[in-house]
């Protein structure tokens, strides 16, 4: 196990290497004009602005070396300033935030991590249990419904799932609105007495003993969370499900029934644990996997993280900022995945042991 | 995996009422789709079928009444012909979608698993950066660049690209130049087909490396075939049915991804027939949605059954398949 993981360790600068790569691949193909943005906030409109910025980046060198600087920076000079560089965080100038596409994302990322971990508890919980109901009452009606509701649930596009409550829920009860904050909250937020010590609304709130900003945060996030966990219980409710079914059947399940012990005894203590391993590999990956799908629930929800940040770009064809969004998320992604196989090393001694 | 005659699967498929109701289901929408012209003529001034045609240019949706049965988006698209028209452009979306993936993966992962060694563990890695990416961020961020290139119109080997999936999704000829609608819709395919083909590489390479031990394999070999005759001919023919079957399942996921990305205002372009991009007006009545509901409603319910359908008959290839799933012992 521990040669597997550093084999892992061995690869992930690689992976990362190319991860940059690609990017750059990507950007490569934009025209001088487009790839200023990486250096310079906006290029002066006299003549010959464009041909000096060429100049002073170099953004018609050879592409290994534009590469190489797009990596590390470069000192520009007569300031000797350091300009560029994704090693130093600096990821360019973003035309859609009008600001850095470094600041953008940290300003943006609390708030995309603060529904991700409001939507995994719900996400988890509910996929798992519903999938252990639906296992241990095999082949009853209710495991037939579930059947047919995670198969549907995986049909639903985000987007239409998120409308449809909407709907419901905003255009005709008026429950939960869209956004993040309303206003009366927001100017507290923002006021000097409210200390934000994580940018995570729910959690500033409670540590600044705000109990009606946390409510309003909480409203505002009911409908983004619902959408995110629903349509990944459907996938965990598969896994769980089968999974368990699988542990139900072991020898050591059918002992401790026949030895008379209780069915929900047998369940929690003997099958259950077990049956859950895979399931926290799975449950892992499915929260890694929520960087997809808050790019559309943001969207859906107008809730201002990295997810709407990227499709506002993308849709004004933003690339600096677009590809600065997808550096961030795959190494979010690459790193997520890494932890995910550590920890089903550890839980499983099977595998630790090997 | 293991292997299954086509026909037995076929005939499985039937008898179980789930996959029943997906073949139905798909059925139906090979009938809307074929009879596309008859449910929803093409207005005598129209130039390209696809676009839906306008009645008005008001921006308030119109609720189903006469003349329209499932009413208008906002700028008056008529849905009923955005809906069946749009049956198309999904089948050709997700269909066009599996097949280049699965070209492409069968060919790096056959390489990969065939020629083994440093081949192999560098064809590994480029899979892996390409699974680095989450897989829709991945799919925004190449429509986004591909549609910056080819506004520029001198795209080169990226339009030669383009050609080559227009001559498969439209049958467009290869000479000409591509129809800057129809580039719109290759742009979303071809971002989704380059961050979509990683999976199919890796099952065909485990395949490949287990057929690759058989003595028919080893026989070919005794006997002088060449490696590209034993690939062909002895391999892949015995590889390649697991990842038809993925390919397949994945239709639904394909429709959705592009639907998705027509939904940000990506994919399709502004009243092409295709149902995310119907959906994205909405976008602009989520306060009064109550009021007009049919505009999520109609097209929505048509992208929900359709990827339903794929993944009916997805979950039921999934058990004939997969042993492993199969429930064993109790019940």
């Amino acid at each position: 196990m521990i040669a597997y993981i550093i084999r892992r360790l061995l690869i992930l600068p690689i992976i990362i290497l190319g991860v940059t790569i690609l990017v750059f691949g990507m950007l490569s193909q934009l025209t001088a004009y487009e790839r200023a943005s990486l250096y310079v906030k906006d290029i002066p409109k006299r003549q010959g602005a464009m041909e000096d910025i060429i100049e002073k980046y170099g953004l018609d060198d050879p592409i290994y070396v534009q590469y190489w600087r797009w990596l590390v920076g470069q000192r520009v000079e007569p300031t000797g300033e350091i300009k560029g560089g994704i090693l130093r965080g600096n990821l360019g100038w973003s035309k859609t935030g009008k600001s850095s596409v470094a600041r953008v994302i940290r300003r943006r990322l609390p708030a995309t991590a603060e529904l991700a971990l409001w939507a995994a508890v719900p996400l988890v919980g509910g996929g798992v249990w519903l999938g252990v109901v639906s296992a241990v009452n095999h082949n009853k009606p209710i495991d037939q419904i579930l059947r047919v509701v995670s198969i549907v649930g995986w049909s639903i596009p985000t987007f239409v799932f998120g409308l449809t409550v909407m709907m419901v829920f905003y255009a005709r009860l008026g429950w939960f609105p869209p956004g993040r904050l309303s206003d009366w909250a927001l100017q507290v937020v923002q006021s000097e007495a409210f200390r934000r010590y994580t940018q995570m609304n729910t959690v500033d709130a409670i540590l600044n003993l705000r109990l009606d900003v946390f409510l309003d945060a909480m409203k505002h996030l009911v409908l983004p969370v619902a959408t995110l966990a629903y349509l990944s219980w459907a996938y965990l409710l598969r896994i769980t499900r089968s999974s368990m079914l699988d542990t139900l059947s072991q020898d050591y399940v059918v002992t401790a029934r026949s030895k008379g012990l209780r069915e929900r005894l047998v369940i929690r203590v003997h099958a259950l644990p077990n049956a859950l391993i895979p399931v926290v590999t799975v449950s892992g990956l499915t929260l890694v996997g929520l960087l997809n799908g808050v790019v559309i629930t943001e969207t859906v929800f107008d809730y201002p993280g990295m997810g709407s940040f990227l499709s506002q770009a993308a849709l004004s064809l933003d690339i600096v900022s677009v590809l600065g969004v997808t550096l961030v998320s795959s190494l979010i992604l690459v790193t997520g995945n890494l932890a995910v196989d550590v920890l089903y090393g550890w839980i499983d001694p099977r595998i630790r042991l090997q | 995996m293991r292997r299954q005659s086509p026909l037995r699967v076929l005939k499985k498929l039937l008898s179980n009422p789930t996959s029943l109701a997906g073949v139905i289901l798909l059925v139906i929408f090979v009938v809307i789709a074929a009879a596309a012209p008859a449910i929803a003529p093409v207005p005598e001034r129209s130039r390209n079928p696809y676009m839906i045609p306008r009645d008005g240019f008001s921006s308030t949706p119109r609720p189903p009444g006469p003349g329209h049965p499932l009413g208008t988006t906002e700028g008056q698209y008529d849905i009923l012909y955005g809906v069946v028209w749009g049956t198309r452009t999904a089948f050709r979306v997700g269909v066009m979608i599996a097949f280049f993936t699965t070209v492409i993966g069968v060919s790096l992962g056959s390489i990969a698993g065939f020629y083994g060694g440093a081949i192999d563990e560098i064809l590994m890695r480029i899979t892996e950066i390409f699974q680095a990416f989450p897989f829709l961020l991945a799919a925004i961020t190449m429509t986004s660049v591909l549609q910056t290139i080819y506004g520029r119109r001198a795209a080169g080997a990226l339009m030669f690209i383009a050609r080559v999936m227009a001559l498969f999704a439209f049958g467009h000829n290869p000479t000409k130049p591509v129809d800057p609608i129809q580039l719109r819709i290759l742009t979303g395919m071809l971002a989704i087909t380059l961050f979509g083909w990683m999976t199919y590489a890796r099952v065909i390479r485990g395949s490949i490396l287990s057929v690759k031990q058989k003595e028919y394999a080893m026989a070919a070999r005794m006997i002088g075939a060449g490696n590209m005759r034993i690939l062909f001919r002895h391999l892949l023919p015995n590889a390649i049915f697991p990842v038809i079957v993925i390919a397949s399942m994945r239709i639904g996921s394909y429709v959705l991804t592009f639907a998705a990305l027509s939904f940000l205002g990506l994919g399709a372009q502004l009243g092409y027939a295709d149902w995310g991009q119907m959906i994205s007006f909405a976008r602009n009545w989520i306060p009064s949605l109550a009021a007009h509901w049919h505009i999520v409603v109609y097209p929505g319910l048509a992208i929900v059954l359709f990827v339903l359908a794929w993944n009916l008959v997805g979950d039921i290839l999934r058990d004939i398949f997969d042993p492993r799933m199969r429930v064993r012992g109790i019940g």
